[in-house]
């Protein structure tokens, strides 16, 4: 889809974005955490957010979530401009989010960590519990993620298996755009392919996938286009086909300077 | 399940599917044995089979009725808190709540309002404080101890300000009845807490409101980023538990057929025992209703209990103490258990 674009291009289609940041800022304090970000997602896509440690990128996938609010700059879902936002209003948007802390709640159940939020009711006010440990069964089922039981206390899961119940919960929402923070941070390297295999399959039903992770190999198997930060800002953007590990590192640690800065001199 | 169909990897994504639902992970019967409520159960049981060996009183049905009717308004107030605790807060605040849910309904009473319009002046007011509750620990992030312990000391004041430190009574038949009368042999007061017991259950155990509760008491953040609008459910349990101290508080005037401003003094810490005992965790996220009403149930038991057995008075709040917290230390035991008992079937499971 992309392999004629050049570096730094925007994607090429017609398409309108799936999310949308123009110059957004964002301090905690006296931190900039985020400097003038752009960022464009569209659907259909896996874009990849890289940086070192601090560089900002799971300060800018909480505000796509709706966490945090941009001090400045816009934020538009579907071309739809979100001013104040919150996970809630996100997820009405369309946005699911698997988050790095991965969000869980360790005294409940699995069936009900799937449903936070958004559970299956029966009447008026009660919760169908039966329902919903069902089709928490059959969306992990239908992932390949393997609990020991849906009734099981996510304390009592391994990483891996918290990580894959987070998985399964942005996935079974069906929203066209998923956002996933590290994803893979607690899996092993089998593992780590299979969320390499459910991502492509977002792809091919045509979602828009934002993916933070540190795992370089990872993200050239899966990613379409990278976007690299560093201390807050974006260094550049490229597609995955024009660019090499070597280039990457070089941004991500700043030996490579950012594209804009080189576009001037 | 066996150990050979864990996962034979530590981590949750082998490559085919197959996940097992409606497996319980801990055995059945070590479960129940380890839960709050079957243990206070056993405990009430043995306490008040040792007690019927010792004296006849123990055997003297009203004696019970005054025990249970004691423990009804402790598990009124009970019930509520516990769940303000498994949603992550705490209110201190209930002890003047109840005095004030008395005296609103008693002056409303005793100036000829109808039963149904003073008890619902008193219920208002203790929903109103709780707001107020609910709405400073949610919107000016001061902690909910703090808080609570600011209005448990505020309304006491006024309370007593207000009526100017005097009873207010006599109070028409009309508005005692219900504190004062039997139903097939037992007080009214027994069936009204049964109510608000069952209600606060199906709330926490049954509703999707309290599955969210106990989201927001383990996790605010995790429940905030999925999307629970935390503020708004943490404010509403403060108004549950102000109008649950309230109710009591007017129960309580019908019982006594008087409002009296120093009613309920001492409450809130009762109440709070009564929650933990019964398996509620300080920290949020866990807890029963059964099990805070069988708190309430084995606080009153023992304190009429030992009134009974002859044990000087003054150390019945040391019983109180030392079942606090061997209940808490019970709790522990109980958790580390679960985790263990996961622990070994994680390793297990790697090793097969």
């Amino acid at each position: 889809m992309l392999a004629s674009a050049e570096i730094n291009k925007e994607a090429p289609t017609s398409e309108r974005p799936a999310l949308e940041v123009t110059e957004g800022w964002k301090s905690f304090g006296h931190v900039n955490a985020l400097r003038d970000v752009k960022l464009n997602a569209y659907p259909g896509e896996v874009l990849a957010i890289l940086g070192d440690n601090g560089a900002g990128k799971s300060t800018l996938v909480k505000v796509l979530a709706g966490v945090h609010n941009l001090d400045a700059g816009e934020l538009r879902i579907n071309g739809e401009t979100v001013d104040r936002t919150s996970p809630r209003l996100a997820r009405q948007h369309g946005v699911s989010t698997v988050f790095q802390d991965l969000a869980v709640i360790e005294t409940l159940d699995v069936a009900a960590n799937m449903f936070l939020g958004q559970q299956i009711r029966r009447g008026w006010i009660f919760a169908n519990r039966r329902r919903m440990f069902a089709e928490a069964a059959d969306s992990l089922a239908a992932l390949g993620v393997r609990v020991p039981s849906v009734r099981a206390q996510l304390g009592e899961l391994s990483g891996g298996q918290r990580q894959g119940v987070a998985i399964a919960r942005a996935v079974r929402e069906d929203n066209p755009i998923v956002l996933m923070d590290e994803p893979t941070a607690a899996l092993g390297v089998r593992e780590t392919a299979h969320v390499g295999e459910i991502i492509r399959e977002l792809k091919r039903r045509g979602k828009c996938v934002i993916l933070v992770s540190h795992d370089l190999e990872f993200v050239f198997k899966v990613a379409d286009r990278m976007l690299i930060m560093r201390l807050g800002g974006v260094q550049g953007l490229r597609t995955t086909k024009s660019t090499d590990h070597q280039e990457v590192v070089a941004m991500i640690t700043g030996i490579a300077g950012d594209d804009e800065t080189k576009a001037r001199s | 399940m066996t150990v050979g169909e864990v996962p034979t990897s530590q981590s949750g994504l082998p490559t085919h599917a197959r996940v097992a639902a409606g497996e319980t992970h801990l055995s059945g019967l070590r479960r129940i044995l380890l839960s709050p409520s079957p243990a206070l159960a056993l405990t009430i049981g043995l306490f008040a089979l040792y007690g019927m060996t010792q004296t006849s009183s123990f055997l003297n049905g009203q004696v019970w009725i005054d025990i249970v009717e004691d423990a009804s308004f402790t598990a009124i107030v009970a019930s509520f808190v516990a769940i303000v605790i498994i949603g992550g807060g705490l209110d201190l605040s209930v002890g003047s709540v109840f005095a004030a849910g008395a005296m609103v309904s008693a002056w409303s009473a005793f100036h000829g309002q109808s039963v149904v319009v003073a008890f619902a002046c008193g219920v208002l007011v203790g929903a109103g404080v709780g707001l107020v509750n609910g709405l400073i620990i949610n919107y000016f992030s001061i902690p909910a101890i703090i808080v609570t312990l600011g209005t448990l000391f505020g309304v006491r004041s006024l309370v007593v300000h207000l009526s100017q430190a005097q009873p207010i009574a006599p109070l028409p038949n009309s508005f005692t009845y219900i504190g004062q009368h039997d139903l097939f042999g037992l007080p009214y007061i027994i069936y009204l807490a049964l109510i608000v017991a069952v209600i606060a259950y199906l709330l926490l155990h049954s509703t999707t409101l309290g599955w969210n509760i106990r989201a927001l008491g383990a996790n605010r953040e995790a429940a905030r980023s999925s999307g629970i609008r935390v503020r708004a459910l943490s404010i509403c349990l403060y108004v549950f538990s102000g109008a649950a101290a309230a109710l009591a508080g007017s129960l309580e005037a019908a019982r006594l057929g008087a409002g009296t401003p120093v009613l309920g003094t001492g409450l809130e810490l009762t109440v709070i025992a009564a929650a933990i005992i019964g398996g509620t965790s300080i920290a949020g996220g866990l807890g029963t209703i059964p099990g805070a009403v069988l708190g309430a149930l084995l606080l009153s038991v023992l304190g009429t209990g030992l009134i009974l057995l002859h044990v000087d008075s003054t150390l019945q709040d040391l019983a109180t103490g030392v079942v606090l917290i061997v209940a808490a230390g019970i709790d522990q035991l109980r958790r580390r258990q679960m985790f263990r008992t996961s622990a070994r079937r994680a390793r297990a499971a790697e090793n097969a």
